[in-house]
């Protein structure tokens, strides 16, 4: 997975149900689909409306608030890329609008981190075409 | 499947089992999937004390398809066939669908295995492709991480130590000790639980299920044929199922709804309540999966199940004992299917030293995406 960039953690296979959400991150933008039907707002970015079935998708931008509903702090070397960072934690956010995400929290000890805690998104530049959200204490 | 017609009118007649520990102290590749499948389809129709060509059902699990199976094992008569996915949560979905079939005459005799070789093939439970929410680009894989996190939600909520869950696993490793054919024999003791690493924290090596191979199949048929055979029919009470599709696994309420629902499908036309179940032999993955589904169920107060396992409770010889056999903590990942083998051995009174008194009812659970359930009973009480 290693590119120019020196990147050598995992990166998104973009496809075309994604491409504008990691398009937006990479402008440091972080958006979600939205049903133009039912007004729905949905995560991860399938092409159809998981609640009415459409396939008419917009998209709104997130706040980039939510909170921490739970995390771990994973102390194996499943992905080897990640070995060099372990422990490291992973979150699971609830996102202000709804959706939930998968994130790594930044600015904190993992020994701070708590459920419930607020959260603002962050972008992290990985490569010259993707652009990772990841959280901090708000 | 819990209508109070169909309650009781299906039985499991035959079981077939691999030895799981010695398949895993001398790991054979030899020993396929198909023959690990074939050797226990064997075994199961020789338990029921049936005749191949009688089996004209045929219900596979664990293996890409069906047909080498069918093949090798020379089924001429089948007449009614379901295909389940490599997923461990399918095992009361295919008990649900053996009983379906002989209660509808689809079939007389269906034979329905689990099929497995993770070991042998090194089968990794890790950093599968990127996973639905992005998972392995922020580093989240395996199952036992999510499992993990919402722990950590729980305990937010309703507190609860890592060393009172340690209560779960040591109370099914003394199973496991008392089980011929189990993998973990060693003794373990909370201090031992504690001492292991963390995997994701906060849980620990022994709050994992173990990856080994091995096969396990039973034949299902209706009571009235059942009476005939060579065994106690142990009679399926009901099965249920509640689906939990989420992208981030884990249910966040902890599959509460789902417990309570199944519970609803499976006790109530039959009158049963939580004090009738002898035992449990559930679906334990991770030992939080029990924790829950006790709360779910009902056997322990919301938010309560930590302080529940304690003092010997889940134990043999205590008031509710769970994974007789030592579960996939300790006797054997075969996903609910050496599970449910426990419950027919305890049903039919042929558990040895493990033999709870009495033991009339037995139920099952696996909380997942694709939650499900069973009950099982003794001839004569529906």
């Amino acid at each position: 997975m290693s590119g120019a960039s020196g990147y050598a953690k995992p990166l998104p296979t973009v496809t075309h149900e994604d491409r504008e959400f990691w398009a937006a991150a990479r402008r440091h933008r972080f958006v979600l689909p939205k049903c133009r039907a039912c007004g729905h707002v949905w995560f991860p970015p399938y092409a159809s409306c998981p609640s009415c079935l459409s396939f008419d998708r917009g998209w709104t931008e997130a706040s980039g608030r939510g909170r921490v509903w739970g995390f771990t702090i994973m102390r194996q070397p499943y992905i080897p890329s990640f070995e060099p960072e372990l422990p490291y934690n992973v979150v699971l956010v609830e996102l202000e609008e709804g959706p939930m995400v998968y994130s790594n929290l930044v600015g904190i000890d993992n020994g701070d981190i708590v459920c419930g805690l607020a959260v603002k998104a962050v972008f992290e530049d990985a490569t010259d075409e993707i652009t990772l959200i990841k959280f901090r204490p708000a | 499947m819990n209508d109070r017609d169909f309650a009781g009118q299906t039985a499991i007649v035959g079981v077939g089992s691999s030895d799981f520990a010695e398949l895993y102290r001398s790991p054979d590749p030899e020993r396929t999937g198909e023959a690990l499948a074939t050797e226990a389809i064997a075994a199961a129709i020789a338990d029921a004390g049936l005749a191949k060509p009688q089996i004209d059902g045929l219900i596979t699990g664990g293996l890409a398809h069906y047909e080498p199976v069918a093949y090798r094992t020379g089924l001429t008569n089948v007449r009614f066939v379901a295909d389940y996915p490599q997923a461990g949560r399918m095992c009361a979905t295919a008990l649900m669908h053996a009983a379906a079939a002989v209660y509808h005459g689809l079939a007389d005799y269906v034979v329905l295995f689990n099929s497995v070789a993770f070991r042998s093939q090194g089968v990794k439970f890790g950093a599968q492709a990127q996973g639905l929410l992005y998972d392995t680009l922020y580093g989240m894989a395996s199952p036992g991480a999510q499992y993990s996190l919402a722990f950590t939600r729980y305990q937010a909520e309703y507190g609860g130590t890592e060393e009172q869950l340690g209560a779960i696993p040591v109370a099914i490793r003394s199973h496991a000790r008392m089980t011929p054919g189990a993998i973990m024999q060693a003794e373990m003791t909370i201090d031992d639980y504690l001492a292991a690493r963390y995997i994701a924290q906060p849980l620990r090596l022994f709050d994992y299920c173990l990856v080994n191979d091995g096969a396990v199949a039973y034949v299902v048929t209706t009571a009235e044929r059942a009476r005939d055979l060579a065994r106690p029919p142990v009679l399926i009470a009901g099965t249920a199922g509640r689906a939990n599709f989420r992208e981030w696994y884990v249910d966040l309420g902890f599959w509460d709804q789902a417990c309570r629902s199944m519970k609803t499908d499976l006790f109530d036309p039959l009158g049963v309540a939580a004090n009738d179940i002898d035992c449990l032999q559930v679906y334990d993955n991770f030992s939080v999966a029990v924790l829950w589904g006790l709360e779910g169920f009902g056997f322990a107060p919301r938010g309560q199940g930590l302080e529940w396992v304690q003092g010997g409770r889940i134990t043999l010889g205590g008031e509710l004992p769970v994974n007789t056999s030592g579960g996939m903590l300790s006797e054997s990942y075969l996903q609910g299917w050496n599970q449910h083998a426990e419950a027919v051995r305890q049903l039919r009174g042929q558990a040895g030293e493990r033999q709870i008194p009495d033991c009339n009812w037995s139920l099952y659970w696996c909380l997942s995406a694709l939650p499900g359930a069973s009950l099982l009973c003794r001839d004569g009480l529906l």
